[in-house]
């Protein structure tokens, strides 16, 4: 259903609220028929914003967007697809070691999706959000290092 | 009062009482055209419904299972209060509870991230913005009309339907159309003063509501169209929905056969369209189709 979302009505989009609104039918529909995910998927959002600098934001295709400071580290949409941006180099790796797989939309980007299916995805989950985490946190460092030497 | 200080109680009063004073204060200063519910009524006061209530539960930092649980105990108290201090049919409420849940759950989810930012000038703003589309959706002119249109093919002449078509006596088949099983009025029997032109007919339905129409063509064996000149003063269309006009075509098929065409004109006073006419189309479509079942079998015996 979603897949069919995203590929043929992927204009819906546009309008406003749209996105929200659809994942908003999606949670009420987790919450009827899977309740548990929406344990699971609070269980990811508690552990981000556990780390510094880091909040929560309505992800504009629908969906929970985390944040390391104003840049987006991933989005969890609410029916389990964590989408995270990496460089191509790291993504390619995590594909190789079958740690995700490439965007459910946009295959030949740096993005990469991973599902949520069941309670150990939930480690997994947070293990790709703390590699990208850990990443923006250094090139912010290194930025900071540049600067300073200016 | 202690319970008056409980923000998760407040969170379900306040909200719904607000609610309530707008859509009571709107239809006091009549706003817009008599009886007209504007789409942000359904769209836009759901959605401050939950984020009213987010602000009250703010502090207690909410599972999503638990928001969710609090908006749909929302949802239905809003749905329950329309039912008691707006005079709102339960069907009405029943084809409006998906928008009013959908929304409701959507505002509650954007009102936890918004108090969680905290950004002040934000929040006002994106709360202004949505009173803003209601005032201006409220005073805008909202007009919608449509015509559904269905045949069947009945195995007799068109001499021989014609008179079935005109009035007929009660439909005794069992209902099959979900909504008339829960209560919706089914038409069950027409009635004609006359068989010419200008001369009333009424449809009966099975809660005993009539329609009076008015024939305004009467070419036999051919066309019979009648104007809706009153409607039952029923809350589950009183102001949402304008029967206008109806219309029987019998096209002879050269074959024994005859191509019995219903069509229906209405106006539609609930918004947004794009929801509320597919239940229009659909409850029209079997309201055709129970009479014009009706027909065929009377016609082919």
């Amino acid at each position: 259903m979603f897949g069919f979302i995203v590929k043929y009505l992927n204009f819906l989009k546009r309008i406003p609220l749209f996105a929200l609104i659809y994942d908003s039918c999606l949670k009420l529909l987790l919450f009827l028929t899977e309740p548990m995910k929406l344990t699971w998927f609070d269980e990811i959002e508690n552990e981000v914003l556990n780390w510094e600098h880091t909040s929560i934001s309505l992800h504009k295709f629908g969906g929970t967007q985390f944040n390391y400071r104003k840049t987006e580290i991933g989005h969890l949409h609410s029916n389990g697809i964590l989408d995270i941006l990496f460089t191509k180099k790291t993504k390619q790796r995590l594909l190789d070691e079958q740690k995700a797989t490439s965007h459910h939309v946009f295959e030949k980007s740096g993005w990469i999706s991973f599902y949520v299916r069941n309670e150990k995805d939930v480690e997994n989950a947070i293990a790709l959000l703390k590699l990208c985490y850990d990443l923006k946190l250094k090139a912010y460092s290194q930025n900071d290092i540049i600067l300073a030497r200016v | 009062m202690k319970i008056f200080e409980n923000k998760i109680f407040l969170g379900f009063l306040i909200p719904n009482a607000i609610l309530l004073s707008i859509i009571g204060i709107n239809r006091f200063l009549n706003v817009g055209s008599a009886g007209v519910i504007v789409f942000s009524e359904f769209v836009i006061l759901p959605m401050l419904i939950g984020i009213m209530s987010a602000w009250f539960w703010k502090d207690f930092k909410l599972s999503s299972k638990m928001l969710i649980w609090n908006s749909i105990l929302n949802g239905f108290i809003a749905i329950l209060l329309s039912f008691l201090f707006l005079g709102e049919g339960t069907i009405c409420l029943i084809i409006v509870s998906p928008l009013i849940f959908a929304f409701v759950i959507t505002g509650a989810f954007i009102g936890k991230v918004m108090f969680k930012k905290n950004n002040q000038t934000l929040n006002t703003s994106f709360i202004s913005l949505l009173m803003l589309i209601f005032i201006a959706d409220s005073l805008a002119d909202h007009r919608y009309e449509n015509m559904v249109s269905d045949e069947v093919i009945i195995k007799a002449t068109p001499e021989k339907i014609w008179k079935n078509v005109v009035a007929f006596d009660k439909i005794k088949q069992p209902n099959t159309y979900w909504l008339f099983n829960i209560g919706m009025p089914s038409p069950m029997q027409t009635t004609v003063t006359a068989y010419k032109k200008g001369a009333g007919r009424k449809c009966i339905f099975s809660n005993g509501y009539v329609f009076d129409e008015q024939i305004v063509t009467f070419d036999k064996n051919k066309n019979l169209t009648f104007d809706i000149v009153n409607q039952p003063k029923d809350p589950e269309i009183m102001g949402h929905i304008d029967i206008n006009r109806g219309q029987f075509l019998l096209q002879d098929n050269g074959n024994g056969t005859t191509t019995l065409i219903g069509n229906s004109w209405y106006k539609l006073h609930v918004f947004p369209t794009w929801y509320y006419d597919l239940w229009a189309e659909s409850i029209t479509r079997n309201v055709h189709l129970r009479v014009m079942d009706h027909i065929k079998v009377l016609s082919e015996k």
